[in-house]
């Protein structure tokens, strides 16, 4: 039987109730003060580091994020890690939850469609991320102006905010993903097993995994240069199959402005040029689109994959 | 016989001795047989003339010849009103000297007439009155106006060449002709824009007057330093010098052969400007010929990164005049490849005897096209959705 009238009525409804469920739930809490600490400890380093080794630098704010103190890594590498696990922890009981707890069918009982449920859902999780991102963002900048004493240049809060939304996008992607196994396992265990699993895989075994992909498609003959550079560009393409490694390469080009290409650069291609020059804003923005897309799409491609799935159950077990 | 020698035979002898040395004693052998005896005062130069307004001196003798040493008191008769005299000896004023026998002293009249005295011969009288004698001798003094003063001024080599970027160094005599010391003021009258030094000859020290003795001269150094931008031509400059009452003048002349001189200039002054990968762009450049002489056959050109294209038109300028200038268009077409980012393009104009360079800074942007592939790829996606929203929707 076709549903009448848009999938989206009362959607809004369900995004608002689940980020208030979010925002007090004890779990959201632990995950969230696990990241402000780590966030804090890394960026209170680079500020230590900043003033002890950097003189001058037109982009010092974007340097707070980027600067690792040892053993400390950087917010950036913090956040590329640890965002994965903020989004599985949403939403990984997101759909098996209400079925374990028995309220899939109170909940279908309202006049609210299936679809606008799972989009509400999905849109709940991603209004936390984005409060959560742009408040530990304008934490850090607080941070910053506190400890440097100096207000952040517009180019910087452009790079900034260019980084907030790269950020949720790769939120996103896990978020779609964490969703996608909530529906698929009926277990709240095994779909929190199996993303994090997936998170594993991709944050600490995906080098590996390429590196012995790469050897094994694109196999480099000692005497023929050209298959180095096809292994490159294969391990490159492999790699990039990892949101991880979209999100890092998406944050190196924006909060490292002198970043001007990511990837396989000839020696001809840089002849001439000045080194250490930054590139605008938009030439930035430019080089991460690809990434960018590619992470939007893939978050938009996982979450049709969840409704699909979803669409498809049997809601009344 | 022979000792019959008779006493008045002896006398005889003895007295014709005597006799002979009486007479050797009467006549002295150094004497001069006629020489005159008696005290004198002398002067060489008994009629002079001297300048007005000057002390001037007169040398005297005081003679003895064969008379007892003699007291003579010195004075001097006639002197006209304000006119001041004094007799020195020895280094010291004198009113009287003495003489021995045989011998003179030297003495001296200083005297000074008053500053406007009138120009005449005035005739004096000088007296030295010893105890029995009274000596006198009349001088005569002639006061004349003084000798017209004059300077001189002389330049060894007096026309110089070289270029607008050069020194001109001239090296000038300052003869002083005159009786006195004076100072002498420099001054040059250049045309407008050189800068003009007087300087010690083997020295550093800027002048504007220098002190010539009489009857000396000196030697400095007049630098000429021409604008940088003169057109070429030959040049004058007058060189005075002038003590206040005289004055001398010579004129040297500066013969400034142009140089050609370029200087490059980006579009609208700047050094910087934007280019996509692979597409054409056009940048103005201007070149100035900032020297005094044409520059000919100016050509552009330009050290680009591998890959790119860059082209100037016109390539090559025929001829820009002193002060003028010409513009060019550079065409260039950075590689499709490149990155995106600041490149250092070498700009070269190069002319015959000058040339100038600068380094031109692009910004090279990497086309859009991808980054609408990418919005293309997002919309692929929501269509997708879209679609399984439509297929799957259901109640």
């Amino acid at each position: 039987m076709r549903r009448k009238g848009s999938a989206l009525s009362g959607m809004s409804t369900i995004a608002w109730k689940e980020a208030a469920d979010h925002f007090s739930s004890a779990r959201f809490h632990f995950v969230m003060l696990l990241v402000l600490l780590t966030a804090f400890g890394s960026v209170y380093g680079a500020i230590g580091e900043i003033k002890n080794t950097i003189g001058q630098d037109p982009f010092l704010f974007l340097r707070l994020l980027t600067t690792a103190k040892q053993p400390v890594p950087s917010f950036v590498a913090f956040l590329g890690f640890l965002l994965p696990l903020v989004s599985i922890a949403l939403a990984f009981d997101s759909i098996n939850g209400e079925y374990s707890r028995r309220t899939m069918s109170r909940i279908l009982a309202q006049p609210i469609y299936r679809d606008a449920l799972l989009f509400g859902k999905f849109l709940g999780g991603m209004i936390v991320l984005a409060l959560c991102l742009l408040t530990l963002w304008l934490l850090m900048t607080g941070l910053g102006i506190l400890t440097l004493g100096l207000p952040p240049s517009g180019p910087e809060i452009a790079r900034g905010l260019a980084f907030l939304v790269a950020c949720l996008a790769y939120a996103g992607v896990w978020l779609a993903l964490a969703l996608l196994f909530s529906t698929i396992f009926r277990q709240a265990a095994t779909s929190a097993l199996a993303a994090l699993a997936l998170w594993l895989i991709f944050a600490i075994f995906w080098g590996m995994i390429v590196h012995a992909l790469t050897v094994a498609l694109a196999p480099i003959d000692p005497t023929n240069p050209m298959t180095l550079v096809s292994a490159v560009e294969m391990q490159s393409a492999l790699a990039r199959i990892s949101p991880n490694t979209l999100f890092s390469e998406t944050a190196q080009a924006l909060l490292s402005p002198q970043t001007r290409a990511l990837g396989l650069v000839f020696m001809e291609q840089m002849e001439g040029a000045i080194p250490g020059a930054p590139l605008p804003f938009s030439q930035s923005a430019l080089l991460i689109w690809p990434q960018l897309s590619g992470m939007v799409a893939a978050m938009l491609l996982i979450f049709t994959g969840a409704y699909v799935t979803f669409q498809r159950q049997e809601v009344r077990a | 016989m022979r000792t019959a020698f008779s006493p008045l035979g002896f006398v005889v002898l003895t007295s014709g001795l005597a006799l002979a040395a009486s007479g050797a004693l009467a006549e002295p052998p150094s004497s001069p047989p006629n020489a005159p005896t008696g005290v004198w005062l002398t002067t060489d130069y008994p009629a002079v003339t001297e300048q007005v307004g000057k002390s001037f001196t007169m040398d005297l003798s005081l003679e003895n010849h064969g008379m007892p040493p003699e007291r003579v008191q010195l004075s001097l008769e006639g002197v006209p009103q304000g006119w001041h005299y004094e007799f020195e000896g020895g280094g010291k004023p004198v009113k009287a000297a003495m003489v021995g026998p045989g011998d003179n002293r030297s003495l001296t009249l200083k005297m000074t007439p008053p500053k406007d005295a009138e120009t005449k011969t005035y005739t004096l009288n000088l007296m030295g009155m010893a105890a029995d004698n009274k000596l006198s001798v009349p001088i005569s003094v002639t006061l004349a106006p003084p000798a017209p003063a004059s300077l001189k001024l002389e330049s060894k080599l007096p026309a110089l060449r070289g270029s607008a970027s050069s020194n001109f160094d001239y090296d000038l005599t300052i003869k002083n002709d005159s009786p006195s010391n004076v100072t002498v003021n420099l001054a040059a009258r250049t045309p407008p824009g050189f800068d003009a030094t007087f300087k010690e000859q083997y020295g550093s020290q800027e002048l504007t007057s220098i002190p010539v003795k009489a009857n000396e001269s000196k030697d400095i150094k007049l630098s000429v330093k021409p604008p940088q931008d003169i057109p070429a031509g030959k040049y004058k400059v007058e060189v005075g010098t002038s003590t206040g009452k005289t004055q001398a003048q010579t004129a040297l002349m500066l013969d400034i052969t142009g140089q050609p001189k370029l200087a490059l200039d980006g579009p609208s002054g700047m050094l910087s400007g934007s280019a996509v990968a692979g597409k054409e762009h056009s940048f103005t450049f201007t070149v100035n010929n900032t020297g005094g002489a044409p520059a000919t056959d100016v050509k552009l050109s330009a050290n680009a990164p591998s890959g790119w294209k860059i082209d100037f038109s016109p390539a090559k300028i025929e001829q820009i005049a002193p002060g003028g200038k010409a513009q060019a268009q550079m065409r260039i077409t950075p590689a499709s490849n490149a990155i995106a980012g600041d490149y250092s393009v070498n700009v070269d104009s190069n002319g015959k005897g000058a040339s100038d360079n600068l380094k031109f800074r692009v910004t090279v942007e990497t086309s859009t096209e991808w980054g609408l592939a990418g919005l293309g790829i997002i919309g692929i996606a929501v269509l997708v959705m879209a679609g399984a929203v439509t297929r799957y929707g259901r109640r």
